[in-house]
């Protein structure tokens, strides 16, 4: 009965296997350097879109703060690898908490001299942090464009203290780890193929998993819940628990992305916290097709591409050019370029379910 | 005759304004009771105080011999209380299969629910309840594009699809066709008895042809409740509710 291609589940996995395989074999054709750390980061900044598809399209809470999980993630990252450079001994504590005066190591960076501690601190924070701003917020049921506003809130308010916390962020300058991160005493190149395709393992393992956890009731009933929360309530599910498992969810993808990101480019500043960040993502899942994982990751390296590439001119009003590019997403395609995908496969359709359609045409009539 | 609902003395009012006024309810098993009123009367209020999607300011709301006034919506629900809006809720985006599948389910919660993929769970009860909506040949139609009459008797379906042992309905013939009223009526006959249904009506033909007895609400007070033929004859319904020249 399944008549859209678009809509067959088996024809949807078999894209993203595609589209997984099409981008791990790229570093076998194309070795270079530059190339692969450029798409390694397009690769994190794809699960940042993912998570964004995932909380907004498919839960219908428009969040402006994914960028919270992936600047605390980036920043747990950056503070793990500091420490890998740092000798307990010789060099204890980085030199740019020595200009802001500080003489030992503070007590916030003491765990992350140990690597597996940092990672799983640069993980379980952000997706903690969710959790708890979650059930503040889908508690007292804020809704719609409010959960939008109150989520920038506190996208500015974590940005300003990056900012201000100098002797242990390094304020605007951000921390730049001298050495590539090391795991199991094997140090991973930014520029190379590992590190490309740690990145596009993560990709692949979050979307698929998120892809499951969609195709399960759990799924369904989130979807139900951005469709009609008050119907889905009165159908004897507790909604804000369900709201705040997903918004937790896509706290942790963004918090992968995150890491994943300070990997390939060894640096981290306050710019992940920057509402800019947050706000592109939301475009790029938009662009693509924000109900749809695999749309989300079409537009992010779609989106990202195209910024990498044109002109220095045109740079320089970026933001400008971005915004023109979601007004037109909006206006024309509403459901993003796999929405356009839908549309024309719409009319592909296999030929026996046409005289259904007519049918049920005819008892309407 | 146990009363399944017994509601004594409810009370809302919205700063100095009285919505209900020490309005009485008690409702059998089995039993389908209408609740007539003209606008502004205070049903949909009721019902709301009942489902627990409004607080009550004073009163009290016995179901099965419980106090159910201080439970949330979705424990309410859990209780056996369906509740179908007078504007008709489904999930517009998904199909009716899944509109279905979605209220369809004994476990509530997020993490069991993440493990459960297949679709068998429901599926004779999903026969019957389509079979019960007439919209068998519609189920892999998204619900966004069902004619109103259609949505009417899916959010019909998806509240009976937990099997409550009482059932609110808002209005459900609001916007219907006369035919589409005649086979909303068939369903509410086939539920009587089997379920306990209270029904908020204003079409005075289909409330003949399902209630055994109405109350009739008026400024937030049970004004009046009996059968339906002595309530054509009661002089102060008449005057309030049907107009004088009587029941249309």
């Amino acid at each position: 009965m399944a008549v859209n291609l678009y809509h067959n589940r088996r024809a949807q996995w078999a894209a993203y296997v595609l589209l997984f395989a099409a981008l791990a074999v790229v570093p076998i054709f194309y070795n270079e350097p530059f190339l692969l750390n450029q798409l390694a980061r397009y690769a994190a900044l794809a699960m940042l879109a993912v998570s964004v598809s995932l909380v907004w399209g498919y839960g219908g809470i428009l969040s402006l703060g994914q960028g919270i999980a992936f600047g605390l993630a980036a920043y747990g990252m950056a503070m793990t690898m500091q420490m890998q450079f740092q000798d307990p001994l010789t060099d204890p504590i980085p030199s740019f908490m020595l200009t802001n005066e500080l003489e030992t190591l503070p007590l916030l960076w003491q765990p992350f001299w140990s690597t597996p501690l940092g990672l799983i601190i640069t993980l379980a924070v952000p997706t903690l942090f969710f959790i708890g701003f979650g059930i503040m917020m889908f508690q007292a049921r804020v809704a719609g464009v409010f959960v939008a506003i109150m989520t920038l809130a506190m996208l500015a308010a974590w940005y300003s203290m990056a900012y201000d916390m100098q002797p242990f962020t390094a304020g605007f300058n951000g921390i730049s780890p001298p050495m590539p991160f090391e795991f199991w005493g094997v140090p991973i190149d930014p520029y190379s193929a590992p590190a490309y395709w740690i990145c596009i393992a993560f990709l692949a393992a979050l979307t698929i998993a998120a892809k499951i956890l969609l195709q399960s009731k759990f799924g369904m009933i989130v979807q139900a819940i951005r469709d009609d929360a008050e119907r889905v309530r009165f159908l004897g599910y507790n909604v804000a628990y369900y709201q705040v498992v997903v918004f937790a969810i896509s706290g942790f993808i963004a918090a992968c992305a995150g890491l994943c990101w300070v990997m390939v480019v060894q640096y981290v500043s306050p710019t992940s916290l920057e509402l800019s960040l947050s706000v592109s993502a939301v475009v790029w899942a938009a662009v693509g097709g924000r109900m749809s994982l695999f749309g989300a990751i079409i537009g992010a390296f779609l989106v990202n591409g195209i910024q990498s590439y044109v002109g220095d001119e045109l740079q320089q009003v970026w933001m400008i050019a971005l915004g023109a590019i979601f007004i037109a997403v909006v206006l024309f395609l509403p459901r993003g370029l796999v929405g356009f995908v839908e549309r024309i496969l719409e009319n592909v359709r296999i030929g026996r379910a046409l005289p259904n359609v007519s049918k049920s045409a005819k008892e309407l009539a | 005759m146990t009363a399944l609902l017994e509601v004594t003395d409810l009370r809302k009012s919205y700063g100095s304004t009285v919505v209900v006024d020490g309005f009485s309810l008690s409702v059998g098993k089995g039993e389908l009771r209408c609740l007539l009123g003209p606008n502004g009367a205070g049903k949909t209020t009721c019902m709301d105080l009942i489902a627990g999607r409004q607080r009550k300011s004073g009163g009290t709301v016995l179901f099965n011999g419980e106090d159910i006034s201080s439970l949330s919506e979705h424990q309410i629900v859990r209780r056996g209380i369906g509740r179908k809006f007078q504007v008709p809720a489904v999930f517009r985006e998904l199909t009716v299969r899944d509109n279905l599948e979605v209220a369809f389910g004994r476990s509530k919660g997020p993490f069991r629910n993440m493990t459960q993929f297949g679709r068998s769970a429901g599926i004779r009860r999903f026969d019957e309840m389509v079979g019960l909506i007439g919209l068998g040949d519609r189920q892999d139609v998204v619900a966004g594009v069902l004619s109103h009459g259609e949505t009417q008797w899916l959010e019909i379906g998806m509240v009976l699809m937990q099997d409550p042992s009482l059932l609110l309905m808002d209005e459900p013939t609001a916007g219907m066709t006369e035919k589409e009223t005649l086979k909303t009526s068939q369903i509410f006959n086939a539920l009587k008895g089997a379920h306990t249904l209270i029904v908020v009506e204003h079409d005075m033909s289909f409330v003949r042809e399902i209630a055994d007895i109405i109350t009739v609400m008026h400024q937030g007070k049970r004004l009046a409740e009996g059968r339906i033929a002595d309530m054509e004859k009661n002089a102060s319904v008449r005057e309030v509710y049907l107009g004088t020249e009587g029941i249309h």
